[in-house]
């Protein structure tokens, strides 16, 4: 499934698979997120009957639940490169139904990587935690989202902080603001089991925040 | 077939959006002041409870008071200082930096900017 043309690990397991032996010490995840393109849904469906340790859910059909405690759920959603990052709709099929998420249009293909003999594609790191940090959800949710911004944030490198800021300016003044709000939430989040403390990284979410305003796109 | 699920879903996240344009549209009015307030609060390394006598102490020195304390009801004393300053206070009581009862009914608030930020 993985392996299918343009389909991205999308959420919260990124940033542990981005660490240096996919050592997985970041976060805590309670599902994997696949991102499906729109445009690649039919190659993806064609490889579901070969998803033999999963089923799909009676209640969301975007959801596979595992047959075995050892696996974790799969949770399709869908990416479309055209859409506006404020937007989502739902793209209906009898198989396999996919919200997709205006914000995963600023996720872009990154690093492959090899895991247990076979290829899994990442976003690139840029992309996906902008998209964390200009997601406007609530609760608990909007925290966790936050703090996989966080992860990501603590693996950036400075070509990866520069590309964020690019996208940055694409954005529309609302979605800047948004992600202005957000960045000033982190910054005064207290630590969560399974999730990186925050505190320690209040200086680098400050400093990403005043490299954003410099830019003189200040919403 | 029918997502019902899906498409509450995207309900929601039309409904998240509406808030977040109507936040975006309070950023300069009176709901936008807990964004202010955050922002101010972004760049303070340590924060501290001082009583109002040693706020008013630190103004009358220089220190200026943000303006964004003055918004809030009861309105607080927020003045960036530097570290030997405000420990330079005995009365000063440390408070973690992030937005919980204490650090909100705190009437005078001495905040230490990060190293290289000026305020």
């Amino acid at each position: 499934m993985l392996e299918a043309p343009g389909t991205l690990v999308v959420g919260s397991e990124v940033p542990n698979l981005l660490e240096p032996g996919f050592a997985a010490t970041l976060v805590v995840s309670q599902d994997l997120d696949i991102g499906v393109p729109v445009d690649g849904h039919a190659a993806l469906k064609e490889r579901l009957p070969g998803l033999r340790e999963f089923e799909p859910s009676a209640d969301e059909p975007s959801v596979w639940t595992p047959r075995s405690p050892d696996l974790l759920e799969l949770n399709f959603v869908g990416m479309d490169s055209k859409q506006d990052p404020a937007e989502a709709y739902v793209l209906e099929d009898d198989r396999l139904p996919l919200l997709v998420f205006g914000g995963l249009a600023l996720l872009s293909p990154g690093p492959q990587i090899e895991l247990e003999g076979g290829m899994v594609r990442l976003p690139r790191l840029a992309g996906l935690c902008l998209e964390k940090l200009v997601t406007g959800r609530t609760g608990e949710k909007g925290e966790r989202d936050l703090l996989v911004a966080l992860a990501l944030l603590t693996l950036a490198r400075p070509a990866d902080l520069e590309e964020l800021e690019g996208l940055y300016r694409r954005l529309k003044p609302e979605a800047r603001h948004a992600v202005f709000a957000h960045l000033t939430i982190l910054s005064l989040l207290g630590p969560r089991d399974g999730m990186p403390d925050p505190r320690p990284w209040r200086n680098e979410v400050g400093a990403l925040l005043r490299r954003l305003e410099a830019q003189g796109q200040k919403p | 077939m029918t997502t019902p699920s899906l498409d509450r879903q995207v309900r929601e996240l039309r409904s998240q959006l509406l808030v977040r344009s109507w936040e975006y549209r309070q950023r300069h009015h009176a709901h936008g002041v807990w964004f202010r307030f955050r922002r101010v609060l972004v760049d303070a390394k340590e924060a501290y409870a001082i009583p109002r006598p040693e706020a008013e102490a630190l103004i009358a020195n220089g220190s200026h008071a943000e303006p964004v304390g003055s918004e809030l009801q009861p309105p607080k004393l927020i003045i960036f200082v530097p570290a030997e300053r405000v420990r330079a206070i005995p009365t000063a009581r440390s408070l973690e930096v992030r937005l919980s009862a204490d650090l909100l009914q705190a009437e005078c608030l001495a905040l230490v900017p990060f190293e290289g930020v000026s305020r």
